[in-house]
């Protein structure tokens, strides 16, 4: 049973990565008063650009590169038609998604010449990283090491988030455009070429999630990979409110359901239930929150004009 | 320069087949000999013009249910879950309830898959309309849990017996909607989808319930403030929408498919949401936007095959109209500012959407 669970969580690790670095692109973005539908797209555009470079060039580094890059030229389309045209945000990030879909679906044929999977003959994804000293670990050790850089990587890259948006003035000033636009540029804050770098980040760290689906968990393309994982990342920075510990809770949360699916499913356990389980809890959590914040709301709207009636009674209107 | 909802879809398609004929030229394909193609495969026999108003079909139900919602300004982008779970609503009945009478069974069929719908998108509309939780991302959510769900009933409790893949039982023959033109599978739903159309066109623009609806779309404040209950109405919307959206679900079943079959919609209730824009959320034009991509998914599916063409060349047009039709306000906004007189824009904040 050990090793069970030892898998288990090993593939939720692996599974939890790509999530994280598209929840944290999604922070991004949300924090500078945007939301990213689109992130979907920019993951499937940095899975295929990875695969094209890497085959071409051969550099696992240059690939992954590629595809934080794909996912930022997707986020500047996004950039130039929400902040320089003004477009709808979330009909913007649709189209991002259904631009990725048809470019890599049709590109794939008519340049590459396949159909389905993209897994050329000496293809090369990203090596498993061996940690030597945690390695050791008895039980923790296998389940800890043995993972792609990426998915070490991700956990940087939240630590990073948390700092830059909390710790710095660049993020103050960032949340400070999401939060409140007119006082942020009252403060003399330039919103848009916020909104451009949070876009640009949030597009290039898309961009990581597909190259840890198509060089990390496998080494190919095929334009169904990313999944709706882009949408588990939205839920999950729902679910943390765009704070990036709390989100990274609950990647992790969702990655452990991703990795239970396939290991319950021949158990006899339905995936279909646990597949639904992110997006019911984000719903869910959703509701409730703001249910309960309306009858707070009530509540003290019902006290204050209670105070309000008695005030002159009690003479408290002068001294006020 | 106010031109009608018509024209302006027609110059926005004809945009993006000239995208479309960009990205064939680049990748060393003759775009004419391609568009010549899709057309001659789409419409211009008595077959292929029945195959395209079959592809069209769900299209116009989706792309009404869409455009009622961001009438009443709701971002519905859930219509997909509604009708997942319509079509299973139908497809139960059909299979349940096999004794009865088909002028019984289909009405029956179509109603049950339309209150699931429609109650399916009660909650997010609740939700939007009285707690202010942000429509676009319950829906779009609660998207993927109807699809896992009925995933589920068709895996586990309902699977046929002796299926291997996720599929329903199949219905009853007495549920099952007349082919209008065989071989192809055209059949009934395409006529139940125009009348839903028109039923939709003549509640928004020629009843109360309908002048509340646009009221609050346009404008909310005002709204509200001449008297129109605004949630009431955005929960009415959702309703509406969700109603429509499971009664294309049934169309599916009851007309081409037969039974449920895990993964049916390759998208319909996404593709209305392109449609819905394209006409500028039109009823009567849902039907023109629905005809179109219609026809190019059936010509794209012969041109995949005779021209080695990729279907998904689809999914770019989609997304070039979509670009095109959410800048159009800004840029007939800027030919009118530029025939009145040459000043240069101010860099005002662009409006955020939380």
């Amino acid at each position: 049973m050990g090793t069970w669970t030892q898998a288990l969580l090993k593939n939720a690790l692996d599974a939890t990565a790509p999530i994280l670095f598209a929840a944290m692109g999604g922070i991004f973005a949300h924090q500078a008063g945007l939301l990213n539908i689109g992130i979907e797209g920019m993951m499937l555009g940095g899975a295929f650009a990875g695969v094209i470079a890497a085959y071409y060039t051969g550099d696992i580094v240059l690939a992954v590169l590629a595809a934080g890059a794909a996912g930022a030229a997707m986020a500047a389309i996004f950039c130039l038609f929400v902040l320089g045209l003004r477009a709808n945000v979330v009909v913007v990030g649709l189209a991002i998604n259904t631009l990725a879909v048809g470019l890599t679906g049709y590109l794939l044929p008519t340049v590459f010449g396949v159909h389905g999977a993209f897994a050329p003959p000496g293809l090369r994804g990203l090596a498993p990283v061996r940690l030597w000293g945690i390695e050791a670990i008895p039980w923790l050790g296998p389940i800890l090491s043995g993972h792609t850089i990426l998915v070490y990587l991700a956990w940087v890259v939240v630590a990073a988030t948390a700092f830059l948006l909390y710790r710095t003035v660049w993020g103050l000033r960032l949340r400070a455009v999401g939060q409140d636009l007119e006082a942020a540029l009252a403060a003399g804050v330039h919103p848009v070429r916020l909104q451009v770098a949070a876009l640009l980040i949030s597009g290039f760290l898309g961009g990581l999630a597909g190259a840890q689906l198509s060089l990390g968990e496998l080494t190919l393309f095929n334009k169904a990979m990313t999944g709706g994982r882009g949408f588990i990342a939205l839920a999950a920075f729902y679910f943390g409110a765009s704070r990036p510990w709390p989100t990274a809770g609950a990647s992790l949360l969702f990655g452990l359901f991703q990795s239970l699916q396939f290991r319950l499913q021949p158990l006899g356990w339905p995936p279909q239930l646990l597949e639904m389980l992110p997006y019911v809890t984000v719903v869910a959590t959703l509701v409730l929150v703001r249910v309960a914040e309306a009858r707070r709301r009530a509540r003290l709207a019902r006290l204050v004009t209670v105070q309000g009636q008695r005030g002159p009674e009690l003479g408290v209107g002068g001294a006020g | 320069m106010k031109l009608g909802a018509v024209t302006r879809g027609v110059f926005t398609a004809f945009l993006a087949l000239v995208v479309g004929a960009i990205v064939l030229e680049l990748t060393g394909r003759d775009a004419v000999e391609v568009y010549r193609l899709l057309v001659e495969q789409s419409l211009l026999s008595p077959g292929a013009l029945a195959d395209t108003l079959l592809n069209a079909t769900p299209l116009i139900f989706t792309g009404v249910a869409t455009a009622i919602a961001f009438r009443a300004g709701v971002f519905n982008v859930g219509v997909e879950g509604s009708m997942y779970l319509g079509a299973f609503a139908a497809a139960w009945v059909g299979f349940t309830m096999t004794e009865w009478p088909p002028g019984l069974l289909i009405p029956a069929a179509f109603l049950a898959a339309g209150v699931i719908g429609a109650l399916w998108a009660v909650l997010p509309g609740v939700a939007r309309a009285y707690y202010g939780v942000d429509e676009v991302v319950s829906t779009l959510l609660l998207n993927y849990v109807a699809t896992s769900f009925t995933g589920y009933l068709v895996s586990y409790p309902f699977l046929a017996p002796g299926a291997a893949n996720a599929m329903s039982p199949l219905i009853a023959p007495g549920a099952r909607l007349t082919r209008i033109a065989p071989p192809s599978q055209l059949n009934l739903s395409f006529v139940i989808a125009l009348a839903v159309a028109v039923a939709a066109a003549v509640l928004i623009y020629r009843t109360t319930a309908g002048f509340a609806l646009r009221a609050a779309g346009s404008n909310p404040r005002f709204a509200q403030s001449a008297g129109i209950d605004v949630r009431a109405t955005i929960v009415m919307a959702m309703v509406v929408s969700g109603f429509i959206g499971g009664l294309g679900g049934a169309g599916q079943i009851l007309g081409v498919n037969y039974r449920f079959i895990q993964g049916f919609s390759p998208g319909y209730g996404f593709d209305g949401i392109t449609v819905a824009l394209l006409v500028r959320n039109d009823p009567l034009g849902a039907i023109l936007g629905a005809l179109f991509f219609g026809a190019l998914r059936n010509g794209g599916a012969t041109i995949q095959l005779f021209a080695d063409i990729p279907i998904d060349l689809i999914h770019v047009l989609q997304a070039a109209i979509i670009l095109f039709v959410t800048v159009e306000p800004r840029v007939t906004g800027w030919f009118a500012r530029w025939r009145q007189r040459p000043t240069k824009l101010s860099g005002t904040p662009l409006p955020v959407r939380e």
